[in-house]
């Protein structure tokens, strides 16, 4: 079963508007994004926590 | 739904009263479609009045000789008109229908709403009066007299009772993403508006004001505009998209990366100033972490629509939405990188910070806004679109003509950006971009003209659109299908 298959299994419903929302992943992509910047906010905050120039 | 047998009107459809309000309905159709019909006006005025300070910059003296029609009376009323007046109208018009919907019992406090839309609308005029007549706080983007701030804030306090008092009655007992958005923005929104009107005009000078100032400005678009914004677009994208809600994982990384990352993007406004370094590397770090939700976001919406591209074709609020999410995309990385040191050298004091303004306020939330507005207007007018060419007249031209603005005010703004490094002039630099002021003025008259046919559109749509045929024993919440949206 693939990725796609899994979260679309768990499914929720709002009953007033008729809203369906999937439980859902976070795709890979996002989550290396979410790393990158990360390291890089801890990097650009000690390299540039006072002006050195 | 509602289950229940009772008809819409009570009386089996025999006699079409499109927007009369029944006992026992969720959502207050008339006071909705008064507040639809108040935002369809705002959302002509505000940018035409921009149309009009846009061609200042060509021709100087162009109604330059009144003083209340001067570019500095003028550039606040565009301003807080398009904020306070058109985005802020719609939403909370759309907050009447979204927030009972999603609770399952109708709005707390119901009977404020009447109140709430005559003392808005009122006291905006006032406003816009005011400002007209050089009566300004002197805050950007929080320039409304003292006199229309105390209601504007009593409005803002009556709605955060209201959104929360009907979300503690609620029957529904998830909270679905709409509300979180909704309620914080409300919430932030009425301490914020109080910050920027009674505290900073009268407290704190010189650079302290500034820098409070940056807060103020930045939490009014990212506390307020994108919140509510992204609040009323992710209640219809999946209505529009006729899908599931992509994932539920990602609304939460997007709604806890802005509350956590956007309080601290006000400082990038004064990158280079007296203001310590350190809180500027902060906002620079916050600027460019809202990367995170804002991409969060984007796939969130995209990952909706995936399999449902043909409603594209079929629904303008699903245009809107598409379409709203890419200019989101585009404007976002625009303002996080723009809050980079080098970037900032480079496009300070010039119009790619317009662009980037009208990118995220306008192209983003303004649109997205539109959307639930031709999701909504129809639906509880229980009328069909007045016309459907105008409405595709309304898209394209604001497509088109907003597209061309933007990228004309971002590469003008790249242009004047490196003569100015490479020692020009500055009053040669504002020379060379009058053909791209040209460019801006007529894209800008293009938008405005398919922002008024739109507008005139839904408003005509309320009062004259053919009545959409209702079956006799409908639920007391039976909302009919439109054809287009």
């Amino acid at each position: 079963m693939s990725d796609d298959d899994n979260h679309s299994e768990s499914i929720t419903r709002y009953e007033g508007p008729g809203i369906e929302e999937r439980h859902g992943i976070i795709p890979t992509w996002l989550a290396v994004v979410y790393t990158v910047m990360f390291v890089w906010m801890i990097w650009y905050t000690v390299v540039y926590w006072t002006d050195k120039g | 739904m509602s289950t229940t047998a009772d008809t819409m009107f009570g009386d089996g459809r025999s006699t079409p009263r499109p927007y009369a309000t029944a006992t026992g309905e969720l959502v207050d159709r008339e006071l909705i479609l008064k507040f639809m019909t108040a935002a369809c006006f705002w959302l002509v005025f505000a940018p035409t009045v921009g149309a009009i300070v846009a061609i200042k910059f060509n021709y100087y003296d162009f109604l330059g000789h009144i003083s209340w029609l001067t570019w500095g009376r003028l550039r606040p009323v565009h301003v807080m008109g398009v904020v306070f007046g058109g985005f802020s109208t719609a939403v909370i018009g759309l907050t009447y229908y979204i927030v009972p919907r999603l609770c399952g019992v109708p709005m707390y406090k119901e009977k404020w709403g009447h109140s709430i839309f005559w003392l808005w609308n009122v006291f905006l005029t006032i406003g816009f009066i005011s400002l007209a007549l050089g009566y300004n706080s002197g805050i950007e983007a929080g320039e409304f007299p003292l006199w229309v701030s105390i209601p504007v804030e009593i409005v803002l306090c009556m709605l955060v009772i209201q959104v929360v008092g009907t979300i503690k009655l609620r029957t529904e007992p998830r909270l679905y993403v709409t509300l979180w958005y909704l309620t914080a923005a409300y919430i932030w929104t009425a301490m914020n508006y109080a910050f920027g009107h009674f505290i900073l005009p009268f407290s704190m000078p010189g650079v302290n004001n500034a820098a409070m100032h940056g807060l103020y400005i930045h939490y009014v678009v990212g506390l307020w505009i994108t919140p509510a914004g992204l609040g009323v677009a992710y209640y219809f994208l999946p209505l529009a998209a006729k899908r599931p809600l992509y994932s539920h994982k990602l609304s939460l990384v997007g709604f806890w990366a802005l509350a956590f990352f956007y309080p601290f993007v006000g400082t990038h406004h004064y990158i280079y100033s007296p203001i310590p370094y350190w809180t500027q590397t902060i906002a620079i770090v916050a600027s460019m972490m809202l990367i995170i939700p804002v991409w969060t976001v984007v796939q969130n919406f995209y990952g909706t629509f995936v399999g449902a591209w043909s409603r594209f074709q079929e629904s303008f609020p699903a245009k809107f939405i598409v379409i709203g999410a890419l200019y989101y995309f585009v404007g976002c990385f625009q303002g996080s990188t723009e809050a980079l040191r080098e970037m900032q050298r480079l496009t300070h004091f010039t119009d790619f910070v317009i662009g980037h303004s009208h990118l995220t306020v306008f192209g983003t939330f303004v649109i997205w806004a539109t959307a639930g507005m031709y999701w909504v207007t129809p639906r509880l007018a229980g009328r069909e679109l007045y016309s459907k060419s105008c409405a595709q007249w309304h898209y394209w031209l604001t497509v088109v003509g907003f597209s061309i603005m933007a990228f004309d005010l971002t590469i003008q703004g790249l242009m004047q950006g490196t003569m100015l490094q490479a020692g020009a002039d500055f009053v040669d630099s504002m020379a060379a971009m009058k053909p791209y002021w040209l460019v801006r003025t007529l894209a800008g008259i293009t938008m405005d003209i398919g922002a008024a046919l739109g507008f005139w559109n839904l408003y005509m749509t309320i009062n004259h659109g053919e009545v959409i045929p209702i079956p006799a024993a409908t639920p007391v919440n039976y909302l009919p299908e439109p054809k287009w949206s």
